[in-house]
């Protein structure tokens, strides 16, 4: 017996090892055309490791005061051992975080995967959407540069018109009634222990649903004949298939990292007047570009007013799909809800394509 | 007489102004004049009056409107042709008897239209008492009943006398510390020092006096930027005289003075970026002292500005050498209006070089002027090095933010060593520029370091990445033999 078995037994004896990847082993995942989809739950997971291995060793040098947080920064960047390289790979793999889980919900929505049984998981992965994009709206005023001051003023700003409660939610989120100091530490508090905890649980539950329910089948699975029906084992076929994608993203993320290093821009200064071109996240934009383009007044309503109303009342429509949809469950087939789904992805790149040219 | 012709006018009221008209025909020629008798009567009774009555009437005999026809009412109202007194001096008939401050701008502007509205916009026309009273008007300068032409040597503000006029005021301490504690009142002072006052002084008229340099009806305050001595408009005014090769032909000096200015280091600091702390003419020669520096006071004229570099020439051996034998201590390098950008060529022993023209090809002198050259050669190269490599790195996208703020030194560096040569002290001009050796050498260190530091990464992202590929390649592998075993 090798050292490496005889040291598995021992944990095993203690922990059960072989129970769990004998469940593992019986767990199966549908293979077909669609499983490629299967994967961006598992990049987006990957990349939130990243973020928290990544986040935690610039906490080491990150300082969050308006004073020194754009100078810790440049320190990071400048002079910590890698430090360079653990920024930018932060940065990059936030982005394509947000990347992944967007493109995991599309998935998610067109495969109906979000039918009965698995509501809460849509639930849930809606819920860890819109938190990731927090992390995001968050992380990006912590270098205290420039761009990331005037796009969280405009960015708070838009809360304001939030009928009856939007500016109290403003002035909780900036600190007060301008984005200063406050506002920096009270967004690094948010990205580093409120966020963090609130997104752990949500994602302990999501992983839970998806461990206990297993991958979604195509909606026309139980049509198809057994010979078609083929499944993979989640251990090892699909958790290797998982790791090799993984390790692809790892490389494209070091090569993005060391060939696109992520700037710092110029050091915000609260008093200086806004620089041209400010513009929020990527996705950000399309709803920052909407809003832009209503017209200040519709009839009695404020343009900005309705815009923001209407972005909240869609996003509760998309957040409650499987509350709406009853017609997939019982297994008919309504594809408005795939029109809806292919007018929303152009909506999106269509207005975020006209905010990064305007 | 006067007298007795003064009791008719006071016992026997208009009705001796009848016998009065005809006795004053019988007055002989040489008292009063024909034509004033038929035209004005007021000047002829006051003629005949005493004292301060007599007096405006006297002056007012000689006076420039009184020639061209003017009677007494065209100023102080009432009726000039009148004889009888109470009508002529009837003030429902307009009769206004002294007219005082703005009444005499009124009055004379009725006539003299563009020098009343130049001097209402000008400094003198706009400063008043404190309740709205102005200071003055017309006749503080051009004086009241024997105004003559400007031209007449008895002017109050002829060339010759209109110093004195000026001084009248802006010489009285008291007086100005009431409108103006601000300004200075030695200007007459430091003026009978000038070229100009010296020359004014025995007669020559042609030199500039008050107004030629601050205008007259329309003298502005001297930081207002339409005013003839303003900072920027100083060249232009001296030049209007000194660039005159016609009007200067009898001084014998150059008028080229403005042209070499222009294209000067000062000038296009001052006249094109708009620097205004750049000097005009004033600021070297003086302004109400004017006269050009002299050798002993050239050093002192530069320094005012340029303090650093007086003392480091007041303690180089140049200085006793160069008032041995006359020589203009900066002027001699660097020139006088016509002052340059300095380079780098005005040492050494090159073409350009400044110090050859006194210095034997192998003195002493020429040798350290050689060597001080020849450092500023190398540290320059040496910093286009730095400068390229810290770029380079910079282009590769590393940061060298560090590097660059440090290399920001390098021109302070060669700044103060180029002041130093004014030491003309090898041992000074090292210890500086050995500085600018050190912060270079950082600097390339930095940029070749950073430029490793980027193959470096390359390299290790190669190594990584091919790394990650082979366990990719492995794991595919893998992945194929166990799909295939369970098919």
């Amino acid at each position: 017996m090798s050292i490496f078995s005889k040291l598995y037994h021992k944990i095993d004896e203690r922990f059960q090892i072989n129970d769990l990847i004998s469940f593992m082993k019986k767990k199966e995942v549908p293979l077909y055309r669609g499983t490629i989809w299967y994967y961006f739950g598992g990049i987006t997971l990957l990349l939130f490791i990243i973020q928290v291995v990544t986040g935690i060793l610039l906490l080491l040098y990150y300082k969050g005061s308006a004073d020194i947080a754009f100078e810790s920064v440049q320190f990071i960047s400048a002079k910590v051992k890698f430090g360079w390289l653990i920024r930018s790979i932060h940065s990059w793999s936030a982005n394509l975080m947000v990347l992944a889980a967007f493109i995991h919900m599309f998935s998610v929505f067109f495969t109906k995967a979000y039918r009965k049984p698995r509501e809460l998981s849509w639930y849930s992965g809606f819920i860890l959407l819109v938190l990731a994009m927090g992390f995001g709206f968050t992380g990006y005023l912590l270098p205290w540069n420039e761009l990331s001051l005037f796009a969280t003023k405009v960015g708070t700003d838009i809360t304001k018109t939030i009928p009856f409660v939007g500016e109290y939610i403003m002035n909780i989120l900036r600190g007060g009634e301008e984005v200063t100091g406050a506002t920096l530490s009270r967004f690094f508090g948010f990205h580093v222990a409120l966020l963090p905890g609130i997104f752990i649980f949500f994602l302990a539950a999501h992983l839970i649903f998806i461990q206990r329910q297993g991958m979604a089948a195509p909606e026309d699975w139980d049509e198809m004949s057994d010979k078609k029906k083929i499944n993979i084992p989640f251990f090892p076929n699909f958790m290797m298939r998982d790791l090799l994608i993984w390790l692809i993203i790892i490389n494209v993320l070091s090569i993005l990292a060391v060939f696109f290093p992520w700037e710092l821009g110029k050091k915000a200064e609260e008093l200086a007047p806004a620089p041209a071109g400010i513009k929020p996240e990527w996705y950000f934009l399309f709803m920052f570009q909407t809003l832009k383009l209503i017209p200040a007044k519709l009839s009695v309503i404020d343009g900005e007013v309705f815009g923001v109303m209407m972005f909240g009342l869609a996003g509760l429509f998309w957040f409650l799909i499987p509350f709406w949809d009853r017609k997939t469950p019982r297994g008919k087939k309504w594809y408005w809800i795939n029109y809806l789904g292919i007018f929303v992805i152009i909506f999106i790149l269509v207005f975020t394509i006209i905010g990064f040219i305007t | 007489m006067d007298n007795f012709i003064k009791k008719i006018i006071i016992n026997h009221g208009h009705i001796s102004y009848l016998c009065l008209t005809v006795l004053l025909f019988l007055i002989p020629a040489s008292i009063l004049s024909q034509e004033t008798v038929s035209k004005d009567n007021c000047l002829n009774c006051h003629l005949i009056l005493d004292g301060k009555f007599k007096q405006p009437a006297v002056l007012f005999s000689s006076d420039i409107h009184f020639k061209k026809g003017i009677t007494c009412s065209a100023c102080h109202g009432g009726d000039s042709k009148s004889d009888d007194q109470d009508k002529a001096m009837n003030k429902a008939a307009g009769f206004i008897g002294i007219p005082h401050g703005q009444q005499v701008l009124k009055i004379c502007s009725k006539c003299h239209a563009n020098e009343f509205n130049n001097f209402v916009k000008s400094v003198h026309g706009q400063s008043n008492t404190g309740n709205g009273t102005i200071i003055n008007n017309c006749v503080t300068c051009h004086g009241i009943h024997n105004i003559v032409p400007v031209k007449s040597p008895s002017s109050k503000v002829n060339g010759l006398n209109i110093v004195k006029t000026c001084t009248g005021c802006h010489s009285n301490a008291s007086y100005m510390r009431t409108y103006n504690p601000g300004i200075s009142v030695d200007q007459l002072e430091k003026y009978k020092t000038s070229v100009h006052g010296q020359r004014i002084f025995n007669g020559d008229s042609k030199v500039a006096n008050c107004a030629s340099c601050h205008g007259n009806h329309d003298i502005k305050n001297v930081k207002d930027p339409q005013s003839r001595v303003y900072v920027t408009n100083v060249p232009s005014t001296c030049n209007k005289c000194h660039g005159d090769a016609n009007y200067m032909k009898e001084y014998n000096i150059p008028t080229d003075q403005y042209e070499k200015y222009k294209s000067s280091v000062h000038g296009i600091a001052l006249l094109e970026k708009g620097d205004k702390n750049a000097p005009s003419c004033n600021k070297c020669h003086g302004d109400h002292g004017a006269a050009p520096p002299e050798v002993e006071s050239i050093t002192k004229v530069c320094g005012t500005c340029h303090a650093l570099n007086e003392q480091m020439f007041q303690e180089s051996p140049h200085k006793d050498a160069f008032q041995k034998k006359n020589i203009h201590d900066c002027a001699a390098c660097h020139s006088n209006h016509g002052i340059s950008k300095t380079s780098d060529e005005m040492i050494g022993n090159g073409e350009k070089s400044f110090c050859i023209k006194c210095h034997a090809n192998q003195d002493k002198g020429i040798q350290v002027a050689i060597t001080m050259k020849s450092y500023i050669d190398s540290l320059l190269k040496e910093v286009n090095l730095a400068s390229y490599l810290i770029n380079k790195a910079e282009q590769k996208g590393m940061d060298v933010s560090d590097a660059k703020f440090d290399s920001n030194d390098i021109k302070k560096v060669l700044i103060t060593t180029r002041n130093v040569i004014h030491y003309s002290n090898l041992e000074k001009f090292t210890g500086s520029i050995n500085e600018g050796f050190n912060i270079t050498n950082k600097a390339k260190i930095t940029g070749e370091e950073s430029i490793k530091d980027y193959y470096v990464r390359r390299i290790g992202l190669g190594v990584s990445t091919i790394l990650i590929t082979i366990i990719c390649v492995a794991l595919y592998f893998k992945l194929r033999k166990i799909e295939k075993k369970r098919t």
